[in-house]
């Protein structure tokens, strides 16, 4: 990558840490606002701790992310087979992303117990909706010409599915995807609070309740940053393989 | 043969086709001109079975319906483009050796790997010319399939697609705007008029062989020249 593409980024993060270090020595309360430099040691001081955090977090967010993907396909494959099923399925849909997921966490913590399989639920929950969304809207954006040639050609539904529809969804199903790779991280980290302070051994966002209790900011804020780097994590991942299965064809990656 | 028999059309309210009955002989190449909206392309749909009818169309098993736009697949290679319909009609065996010689056939080999967004309009046309040969089609629909292409390119596609239809032989039902590209091509252009949509003329073309220079012969305009005037009559 050429220097001009990365100087302005990596300028803009060092005044930022800058003004934030001097801002926190002039304002001189670390338990409140510690430097950037206070933060970084914590990642070598507590380094164990951000771990536990970071694995639980990742099995969570990770599993809610596959299981909301394959199930975000499905179900936006089963609405475009025809318009009643559409129809039916696309408000509660809808429904699925407008309600409060914070507000509904008790409650799956209360059916599912307290334990990690709450908060994947949790997790695909707040995941689920843009995969059905963009897919969708994939299915049904095929070109009409080449519905025509297979129909032509006296294509079956299934073929038809696997050979035409599917793959020019893949660039929407990839543009899901990227939306929702920081929410699972999100929902994951929403579980871990309503979760609480159930085991020391909880993900990041049982880290966070902790060491908040305990006015530990610097490490508040090493386990933000963890979270984040999670977040960012996935959406490289699945950027590099929508690049990796798109480049070669799709406007969007050339 | 291909035999079109009281083959109308309504969307709705609208009547897009009234009474069409049309006769195509084997091997015949049939131009259909008209104004947009005269339902040329209906027609061709409804011939191709894309589109339902209260008439009747008898026509041959095998047949292939080359689109305006090429109609590739994005996502595939020149290669696994050539080798599409031959998967949809199932069944074919040696398809890598048959889409070699077709790729050959139309100048497109050493693009295998190449993507349909890496080729002009001009290329894209052969191939999806290309694959529907490979059908061994008895018929072929042509849907206004040099619109795309600039000028002289098409001028070249029509003297490819003439080598191709003198070469196998398939009966050819093509939908132009292009009176020219009709009268170059075909035995009989059909005229159609809007509103609805029906044959008014069918004028039969008597050139023998067709070379490029045709085009500059006097009996070529001439005969351009009163296809036009046809279409002209009831606008």
């Amino acid at each position: 990558m050429e220097i001009k593409k990365i100087a302005p980024p990596v300028l803009i993060l060092a005044l930022f840490l800058t003004s934030w270090h001097v801002g926190a020595l002039v304002y001189d309360m670390a338990f409140l606002l510690p430097t950037p430099y206070a933060v970084a040691q914590v990642f070598v001081s507590d380094f164990n701790i951000i771990m536990i955090g970071l694995k639980q977090t990742f099995q969570a967010a990770f599993t809610g992310y596959i299981i909301a993907t394959l199930l975000g396909i499905t179900v936006a494959t089963i609405m475009s087979l025809n318009k009643i099923l559409e129809r039916s399925l696309y408000p509660y849909a809808i429904l699925l992303q407008t309600v409060p997921v914070v507000a509904v966490a008790p409650l799956i913590v209360l059916w599912f117990g307290f334990e990690i399989k709450s908060i994947i639920i949790i997790s695909i929950i707040i995941a689920l909706f843009p995969i059905i969304n963009n897919t969708l809207l994939g299915l049904k954006s095929t070109s009409k010409t080449l519905v025509e040639l297979f129909d032509y050609h006296k294509s079956n539904k299934f073929t038809s599915f696997l050979k035409l529809r599917f793959p020019a969804a893949i660039p929407n199903i990839i543009a899901g995807m990227k939306i929702s790779a920081g929410l699972s991280v999100i929902g994951a980290i929403v579980g871990e609070f309503i979760i609480g302070s159930g085991s020391e051994a909880g993900g990041l966002g049982v880290q966070i309740i902790y060491a908040q209790a305990n006015l530990e900011t610097a490490l508040v804020m090493a386990l933000i940053l963890t979270a984040t780097c999670l977040g960012f994590a996935f959406f490289i991942t699945i950027s590099t393989l929508g690049w990796y299965l798109l480049h070669q064809w799709h406007e969007s990656e050339q | 043969m291909i035999a079109i028999s009281k083959v109308s059309k309504h969307f709705d309210e609208v009547q897009a086709l009234a009474e069409v009955n049309l006769d195509i002989a084997t091997g015949e190449f049939i131009s259909i001109v008209g104004p947009s909206g005269c339902g040329k392309s209906t027609l061709l749909r409804i011939i191709a079975d894309l589109v339902s009818t209260n008439g009747s169309v008898t026509k041959p098993n095998k047949g292939a319906f080359v689109f305006q736009d090429s109609a590739l697949l994005p996502w595939r290679t020149v290669q696994k483009n050539v080798e599409l319909l031959m998967e949809l009609e199932g069944g074919t065996s040696n398809k890598k050796v048959k889409a070699k010689k077709a790729l050959e056939q139309v100048g497109l080999t050493g693009f295998e790997k190449n993507y349909p967004h890496q080729l002009s309009g001009g290329m894209k046309m052969r191939l999806s010319l290309a694959r529907s040969l490979l059908l061994d089609p008895e018929y072929i629909l042509l849907d206004e399939p040099l619109s795309a292409v600039d000028e002289l390119t098409r001028e070249v596609l029509q003297e490819e697609l003439y080598g191709m239809w003198a070469r196998d032989k398939f009966t050819a039902i093509l939908v132009t705007h292009n009176i020219a590209e009709a009268v170059y091509l075909s035995n009989r252009v059909v005229i159609m008029s809007p509103r609805p949509g029906k044959i008014t003329h069918i004028v039969d073309v008597p050139f023998k062989k067709r070379t490029p220079n045709i085009r500059t012969k006097p009996q070529f305009s001439k005969l351009v020249n009163e296809i036009s005037g046809k279409l002209r009559t009831w606008k």
